[in-house]
């Protein structure tokens, strides 16, 4: 047998299961966004783009630009936390225990995502466990809960280990010898950092930054219980579409304009990665 | 000298740093795993050490049975998205397709699109094939959204992979299939290990996409937690976390020690210790459905009935009860309108009767058979949305009002309260169009089933002046909110409050002067319904003046069962919150369904929401 034909015998399982609970149910959902809600929330089926031009009204796109910055910040601030962790796994600690440290970091993810920001609520709030310790050593309580700090705490402590791991990844394969080079031509360490060991984890950094990204835009827990829902995401919009107002016809409009910010977002992504591997 | 020192402390304080990141990961589990042995069942106050909650995990059927379904459905997801994902990857590994774009789109798309966009498309596949909603739709959607998830990890491996290994084997006559299994699977399994792993969390932790997908007999643990959420984080969902986590750390310690080369008999502790805790819900009284044994299938809120209240009518009519749980009436229409669920009965709210009722998805009830009936109160019977009680008896009753803490605020008898700048800070509004625009529309003289745009615009423009003031819009657990101190005055369901002031003394709930709203649920038949003689026989049972006080004392929401109510004790009976007195009764109005408005009220709610 030829090798393309083993190929296409070991792919087409997957793609047909794919073809067969992905694409054609979206091919559903692209219809229903071009009709509209019928009176008791079914979907009236028409070929009409209103759902479109309504998704693009002024307050929504002001929601999709909260929702693009909630993203970026929650990327940007777990790219600062994972980036030295991952770095320290990689050359810092001895080779017996990096991948016990590694599985340290997703564990916490085998419990539920509510369970965990209800463990948080407990933490932030105003008879919480962390004004409570700022009580014990004589410090004022602070309003933690429900604000965008908040929010911004949930999320990346939700996606943080998608940035680690791509980091990691990619700094483990990197050469060691280009790093001792630039040490030993006398470069300083922040020199080193920003002209050597930043550029050579590109892939990782664009790698986790989509993984981060992505997931982040469709946020809509962490906006709802350490936010106290005072703030709209896309999310939240969305779902409200579908769980609430009963409009699928504008909710399915909503996530196909998201999934081409996605889009555009990826392609972004592809250039650093693209330039990486010229390196 | 002076870089070797500097160099000695970057590293000490990379170190440092990673510490703190680590706990930063681990704070929120500490706390849930302390949560699990506190004395206290609130959240807010640590009152000692105990077992209890776990004993009690042991004795909560419907949690134990959640537990088991979410493990048969991660582990069958799991071994089927692996097998497929893996194949997958070790064919794009192995050959450049041509118009492969269209290939790497239908694998990454998956991943990109939001989960509650592929819940309902796959709402409308299940519906177009009329496939019965159970654990079988369910499997089938954890693969369609894992499948992606293995093959981009296992690709990852394979991309860094030495092709000339392969290529070795090829030279040394071996085929592509023999080259597959004896050097490139064994190459790639840790990745194929990580993307289980992987496709094992999203399965177990997933709620979005199960909760539109799901059917009888399919309620996974996340929909079990979600459903439960109204009462708070209850210290037994706790102590099934913190046995999840300790099953999977034992699990992955014996992985990790295998991979590290110690003996195999120090490696079966850990592992059999860990397979023993996952098999524990199996063991423990396994499911109990019995082949031809008749059961009744119950989709309903939860907190609505007891499980000893269900074992008297599985008894009496020597049948099973099937429960699944819910925590919307939208996601209940959604559910009937697709129309291949499989439920005998269910518990829509009022409003949701009459939208069923339009599409004719009720069954037309059997009054003969409901005897009982006769104990409800006339006040309840006979209501617009659903006239001469046709197709649904009521269960539950409520009403929409203000509790509060009164040390802190006095007493409270108007709606202004929540608009009161004295109260800026420490004030939470219901996380409902329906609600917060409808208290905006009573302090404007106007009803709550308002239709008119103008005046839903001035009800907006309150809600907009009242933002500022507020600290969150909750509509899950709004009463824990003010039990554990956060706030002073909540909007909110009685029932839930009735249950906070039975806590703490300090609490007291208010129907404003100025009229609220109130909310009636009943119990109905939907058409298609495999047992509707059965289904029959439940809604009279329900209706029995002592079983109907037996709800309402276990469940704290108001009975509309006169003969019922005259049972209950003096506490329950005359409590202000339960069953408010007469003039209290005359100012509030029913909740009705407001048809087209219904996008006017979500937007306007949008608005407020998004406003800074």
């Amino acid at each position: 047998m030829s090798a393309r034909r083993q190929a296409l015998l070991l792919l087409a399982p997957a793609a047909l299961t794919l073809l067969v609970l992905f694409a054609v149910p979206q091919a559903l959902m692209f219809e229903a966004s071009l009709g509209r809600r019928s009176a008791y929330g079914g979907i009236v089926h028409e070929w009409s783009l209103a759902n479109y031009a309504r998704a693009l009204e002024p307050l929504y796109l002001g929601i999709f630009a909260r929702s693009v910055g909630l993203a970026a910040l929650t990327t940007a601030l777990c790219l600062a936390l994972a980036w030295p962790v991952a770095w320290w796994i990689a050359f810092r600690v001895p080779q017996r225990h990096k991948s016990a440290l590694l599985v340290l970091l997703v564990l916490p993810f085998w419990t539920s995502f509510l369970v965990r920001m209800y463990a948080w609520i407990v933490l932030l709030r105003t008879e919480g466990v962390i004004n409570a310790a700022l009580a014990a050593v004589g410090l004022p309580a602070f309003d933690l809960l429900y604000n965008d700090l908040a929010v911004l705490i949930g999320q990346v402590y939700g996606e943080l280990p998608f940035m680690a791991l791509p980091l990691y990844a990619s700094m483990e394969k990197l050469d060691r010898r280009l790093l001792e080079a630039a040490a030993d031509l006398g470069a300083s360490p922040l020199r080193r950092l920003r002209e050597v060991a930043l550029p050579l984890t590109l892939p990782g950094i664009a790698a986790g930054g989509v993984l981060v990204f992505i997931p982040s835009l469709g946020a809509y827990l962490a906006p709802d219980l350490l936010g106290g829902a005072k703030g709209v995401y896309v999310g939240n919009l969305v779902q409200a579409q579908f769980a609430v107002a009963r409009d699928a016809p504008f909710g399915a409009a909503l996530s196909f304009v998201l999934a081409l910010l996605v889009l555009v977002a990826v392609a972004a992504a592809r250039r650093p990665l693209a330039a990486a591997r010229a390196l | 000298m002076a870089a070797a020192e500097a160099g000695a402390d970057v590293k000490r304080g990379l170190g440092l740093f990673a510490l703190g990141v680590y706990l930063f990961l681990y704070a929120p589990i500490v706390v849930l795993a302390a949560l699990s042995f506190n004395e206290s069942r609130s959240s807010a106050t640590w009152e000692g050490f105990t077992f209890a909650w776990y004993l009690k995990l042991l004795q909560n059927a419907q949690v134990m049975q959640a537990l088991r379904t979410s493990l048969i459905v991660a582990f069958v997801s799991t071994v089927v998205s692996t097998l497929l994902g893996t194949a997958a990857a070790l064919a794009f590994h192995r050959h450049r397709f041509r118009r492969a774009g269209w290939l790497e789109a239908l694998f990454a798309l998956p991943i990109v699109v939001p989960e509650i966009v592929i819940a309902s498309s796959l709402v409308l596949l299940y519906a177009a094939l009329s496939l019965r909603l159970g654990l079988v739709t369910v499997v089938l959607a954890h693969v369609a959204f894992s499948v992606s998830y293995v093959v981009v990890v296992v690709r990852a491996r394979l991309a860094g992979f030495d092709r000339t290994l392969e290529e070795a084997a090829m030279d040394l006559g071996a085929g592509p299939w023999r080259t597959l299994f004896a050097v490139t699977l064994p190459l790639c399994a840790p990745a194929i290990l990580a993307g289980a792993l992987l496709a094992f969390a999203l399965s177990i932790d997933d709620y979005v996409i199960t909760s539109f997908v799901a059917g009888v007999g399919s309620t996974t643990l996340p929909l079990q937690i979600y459903s439960m959420v109204r009462s708070g984080v209850s210290p037994e969902i706790n102590a099934v976390s913190t046995l999840l986590l300790l099953a999977t750390s034992l699990l992955l310690l014996a992985a990790h020690l295998l991979e590290r080369g110690r003996p195999a008999r120090l490696c079966a502790a850990p592992a059999g210790l860990g397979l023993a805790l996952l098999a524990g819900p199996f063991l423990l009284g396994g499911p109990a459905a019995a082949g031809g044994e008749r059961t009744l299938n119950l989709y309903i809120w939860s907190n609505y009935i007891a499980p000893e209240t269900l074992a008297k009518f599985e008894a009496r009519h020597g049948v099973k009860v099937n429960v699944d749980l819910y925590d919307s009436n939208e996601a209940l229409l959604a559910k009937l309108q697709a129309g291949n669920a499989n439920y005998d009965v269910v518990c829509p709210s009022n409003y949701a009767v009459a939208i069923l009722a339009r599409q004719d998805l009720l069954l037309p009830l059997d009054l003969s058979a409901l005897p009982n009936l006769a104990h409800v109160d006339p006040a309840f019977l006979d209501r617009p949305h659903d006239p001469g009680n046709r197709l649904s008896i009521p269960y539950f009753w409520g009403t929409t009002g203000i509790a509060y803490r009164k040390s802190r605020t006095g007493p409270i008898d108007s709606w202004n309260a929540l608009w009161d700048p004295r109260f800026a800070g420490r004030i939470l509004m219901l996380d409902d169009a329906r609600e917060t625009l409808g208290a905006a529309l009573l302090l404007d003289g106007r009803g709550v089933n308002e239709e008119h745009p103008a005046a839903l615009g001035r009800a907006r423009q309150r809600l907009l002046a009242q933002k500022p003031l507020v600290r969150t819009y909750n509509s899950a657990d709004f009463d824990q909110v003010l039990l554990a101190g956060d706030v002073w005055l909540a909007q909110g369901w009685s029932g839930q409050f009735a249950k906070a002031m039975d806590q703490d003394p300090d609490i007291e709930y208010v129907v404003p002067k100025e009229g609220s709203s109130f909310f009636l649920d009943s119990l109905a038949i939907p058409r298609g319904a495999p047992h509707p003689q059965l289904a029959h026989a439940f809604l009279d049972f329900v209706m029995e003046p002592e079983i109907a006080a037996e709800i309402c004392a276990t469940m704290r929401y108001s009975t509309p069962n006169r003969s019922a109510r005259a049972l209950l004790p003096a506490a329950i009976r005359d409590h202000p919150a339960i069953f408010p007195p007469a003039d209290v009764m005359k100012r509030v109005e029913l909740l009705e369904d407001v048809g087209e408005a219904t996008v006017l009220y979500d937007r306007l709610w949008t608005e407020v929401k998004s406003a800074r």
